[in-house]
């Protein structure tokens, strides 16, 4: 029913724009632009999506409207209808907007929306806003729904649907050089969870922000406090409130000097907290609406891509440090960036953990803060007269993924009980006269051990070396040849170490590595990787591309993507297409003889495209992928999804502005 | 199902297509607010009356459109005495931009910087797909869009804007 009803609102609201469009056609001023993606693999991943956008422009108002055609979607639900709409009304110091909002206030720590299809996440508010700004004060307010989808088990269709009613206030003050701006959200939620009935859930954000450019340097400081009740209903019946406080606070000191520039952040975001690698549920901490910085490198090499650190928004610290300048006309990058979590965790029974908050405001490297690292350094320019274009980078992360058990402490155990009886009287003492009554109980005689250290730990860590590389050159007769190649060395492992084991839940004590030594200490490492003929302890991935372009028409590129093996639970892939075997020299592909049942077993580590662009005017593109695509990790907008692979198949984009 | 839609489908190809051959070449562009990287405000408008404007869309992470920066910038200083600016438009998000200042201070760009984190101005403008170009003649038309880059298009984008600013130079004799 309130589907149909939204349906009715919209088909209408698509009515009255296209009418007045068509009345008042010859005054208005429009652009539009078509994307359309359509895919089709041997390994059942096909896909059509298709959109359209409209802006209509007429005196003061500006519209917008968003049609899709899509089923399915790469990543979402079909759809074939209006998907998003927007009217505004922009007069001298006012703003009105009326339908799909998105607004982005600070840097991101109370409210940042965005539309990002590729991840399909949309955290935008269909509502209104009202805007004053005479250039001195602004005063913003806005109010509405969202209804935002996160995945669950499946990689394309979301699973939990988030609905949320939302209001959120802006005032700010700019004088000179220096802003200051004072924000309020209120979002009133209903979440999906895995079992049971939905969570509501209700935040209130309040915020301030500040900032000061001048001319060697500048500044953004910002900061959050957010106070939510979490209402969880039992079935419907018992109400269960719950009081969480958190905060946020993130700032970037920029400085510059000719032509170096030096980027500091620093985060610190608390909003609650979880032991290993759990992150809290969302619906008592950091909301959708919050989409904050991250301090990572954004990669634009494959290979980096997808070591992505999974941020956790709810309880992360962390620096970064970024280098920017010229010398010698050579473009130079040099960053560094160390984030944990906010609090040590110490296992102390099989499913019990105790946090220690961490001293200072700087990250740790203690192993149980699931510290991360990464820095990066790259050198770009051009060469024989501009026609040599060429990009050398190289990358290295380190990270804690999750603490299995973490415990280092003392331990006292109980080394002898005397189990012989001895009876005796219960006792009462009142008025310093002892009373003996005619009860008989047993006694033990129970001795210690002194307290001795003891030390469990299990951890789960990776880290990885990478090298991307990029040259062009430009002949005289137009044409560009372009080679790239990125080289990684990667190591997934389960880290143990320690004078213990695993912890005895009946005697609340660990079990020792040798019970007649404690001295006695273990570490050992076991690799998380594996191919066909067993573990392998290194991982050795290698991309390359080779493309060949002819300005402003065309580009053809080819890529080679190959790995020597695979995270131990990855599911084995039986398909693979004929660029693959020939490359593989495997001349039984083409000969009809191809081995479904049984392919080589080199399938699972290649993966070879093909693709050819073309422009078909300056303002209409489409381009044509044939081959296999590695899935994995992808992550835009500091949102990540797993992507499933693409096998011996068929991407056609179109798209064209107008 | 999907047969069902294909119509609709197809409409949008060839509505898209014709209009495409068309552009919205012509048309006068919005004039709307725009956020400067130093922290002033601005508008297309205000931009486009002195001369024309090359908008183009980019972002720290792409690396395509860094490639052009370099050429645009220096097309913003040949041009500059005609009346010609550039403006880049900026569409990094909260995760990275607060690196873009110091990476147009290190290439040494004298370019105009506009700042559209939550990408409001590429979706009026149709620059989601980075790097678009859209030149603008003076007083706000419409004159040429290009979207991508493929190395040597440069050269397409400085026939354009000389070709402009010589037009309207004969124009004004």
């Amino acid at each position: 029913m309130k589907k149909k009803f939204k349906g009715k609102v919209l088909n209408k609201a698509y009515f009255i724009i296209i009418s007045s469009s068509l009345i008042l056609a010859d005054q208005l001023d429009m652009n539009g632009a078509v994307n359309s993606n359509f895919g089709n693999s041997y390994g059942f991943y096909d896909f059509s999506e298709n959109i359209l956008d409209l802006n209509v422009f007429y005196n003061d108002l500006q519209g917008w409207i968003q049609y899709e055609y899509s089923n399915p979607p790469d990543i979402g639900f079909a759809n074939n209808d209006i998907r998003k709409f927007r009217l505004e009304y922009s007069t001298g110091d006012l703003v009105l907007k009326l339908g799909d909002l998105y607004e982005f206030w600070g840097r991101g720590l109370l409210l940042n929306q965005f539309d990002d299809q590729v991840t399909n996440f949309d955290n935008g508010t269909r509502g209104m806003l009202i805007e004053y700004d005479n250039g001195m004060f602004s005063a913003s307010h806005m109010n509405g729904n969202s209804n935002i989808w996160n995945m669950g088990a499946d990689t394309r269709t979301p699973e939990f649907n988030n609905i949320h009613s939302m209001m959120a206030n802006r005032i700010q003050y700019n004088r000179g050089l220096m802003s200051l701006g004072l924000t309020q959200l209120r979002s009133n939620e209903e979440h999906d969870v895995n079992f049971g009935p939905s969570v509501m859930a209700s935040h209130n954000l309040k915020g301030a922000y500040a900032t000061w450019a001048g001319g060697n340097a500048d500044f953004f400081v910002e900061y959050v406090d957010k106070v939510s009740t979490e209402k969880v209903t039992m079935f419907g019946t018992i109400p269960n409130d719950t009081l969480i406080k958190g905060h946020g606070y993130y700032q970037n000191f920029n400085f510059y000097l000719g032509n170096w520039g030096l980027s500091t952040e620093y985060k610190r975001y608390s909003f609650d907290k979880a032991y290993g690698d759990l992150s809290a549920d969302d619906y008592g901490n950091q909301i959708e609406y919050q989409q904050m910085p991250t301090l990572g490198k954004e990669q634009n090499s494959t290979l980096l891509g997808r070591l992505t650190h999974n941020y956790n928004f709810n309880d992360e610290r962390g620096v970064q440090l970024e280098l920017n300048g010229s010398l010698l006309g050579l473009s130079l990058t040099a960053q560094y960036a160390h984030l944990s979590r906010n609090e040590t965790w110490q296992s102390v029974g099989a499913f019990d953990w105790v946090d220690k908050a961490i001293k200072g405001y700087l990250p740790s490297s203690d192993i149980s803060a699931l510290p991360y690292w990464e820095n990066y350094q790259e050198v770009s320019g051009y060469a024989l007269n501009d026609k040599l274009y060429f990009k050398l980078g190289r990358g290295s992360n380190k990270e804690i993924l999750k603490t299995i058990r973490y415990f280092e402490g003392t331990q006292v155990d109980i080394s002898s009980i005397d189990t012989s009886l001895a009876w005796v009287y219960d006792t009462l003492v009142w008025n310093d006269e002892t009373y003996y009554d005619s009860t008989e109980v047993e006694l033990y005689d129970t001795n210690y051990t002194s307290p001795f250290n003891v030390e469990s730990k299990l951890w789960q860590q990776s880290k990885a070396f990478t090298i991307p590389m990029e040259v062009n050159y430009i002949f005289d007769n137009g044409y560009t040849v372009g080679i790239g190649f990125q080289y990684q060395e990667r190591e997934k492992v389960n880290r143990s170490m320690g004078n213990a084991t695993t912890f005895n839940a009946s005697d609340s004590s660990w079990n020792m590595y040798d019970p007649d030594d404690y001295s006695n200490t273990y570490d050992e490492t076991t690799s998380q990787l594996a191919n066909s003929d067993g573990t392998v302890k290194t991982q050795y991935n290698r991309l390359v591309y080779l493309s060949i372009s002819k300005a402003p028409k065309w580009s053809f590129t080819i890529t080679h993507d190959m790995t020597n093996a695979y995270e131990a639970s990855t599911a084995y892939d039986p398909y693979y297409n004929p660029l693959e075997a020939l490359i593989s020299g495997d001349l039984k592909y083409f000969t009809g003889k191809r081995n479904n049942i049984d392919p080589p077993s080199w399938i699972q580590n290649r993966w070879v495209s093909i693709e050819f662009a073309y422009n078909i005017t300056s303002s209409q593109r489409i381009s044509v992928m044939y081959g296999s695509i590695q899935g994995g990790l992808f992550c835009s907008n500091g949102v990540c999804r797993l992507i499933p692979p693409f096998n011996d198949g068929v991407k056609i984009s179109y798209s064209a502005s107008f | 199902m999907l047969k069902k839609y294909k119509p609709i489908f197809c409409f949008l190809i060839i509505l898209s297509t014709s209009l495409a051959e068309d552009d919205d070449i012509g048309n006068i562009i919005p004039n709307l607010k725009i956020r400067l990287l130093d922290g002033s405000k601005t508008t297309i408008h205000e931009l486009v009356q002195d001369g024309p404007l090359m908008i183009d869309f980019w972002a720290t992470w792409c690396v395509n459109c860094k490639k052009l920066m370099k050429y645009l910038d220096q097309y913003h200083q040949d041009y500059k005495d005609d009346g010609f600016k550039v403006l880049m438009i900026n569409t990094d998000t909260p995760r990275s931009i607060g690196k873009v200042k110091s990476y147009v201070r290190a290439q040494d760009y004298k370019f105009h910087i506009g700042m559209d984190p939550n990408k409001v101005i590429s979706k009026k403008l149709n620059g989601m797909v980075m790097p678009t170009m859209i030149l603008v003649d003076k007083g706000g038309e419409v004159k040429w869009r290009h979207q991508g880059y493929i190395a040597g298009e440069e050269i397409q984008a400085k026939n354009q804007i000389t070709q402009l600013l010589e037009r309207n130079l004969e124009e004004k004799i």
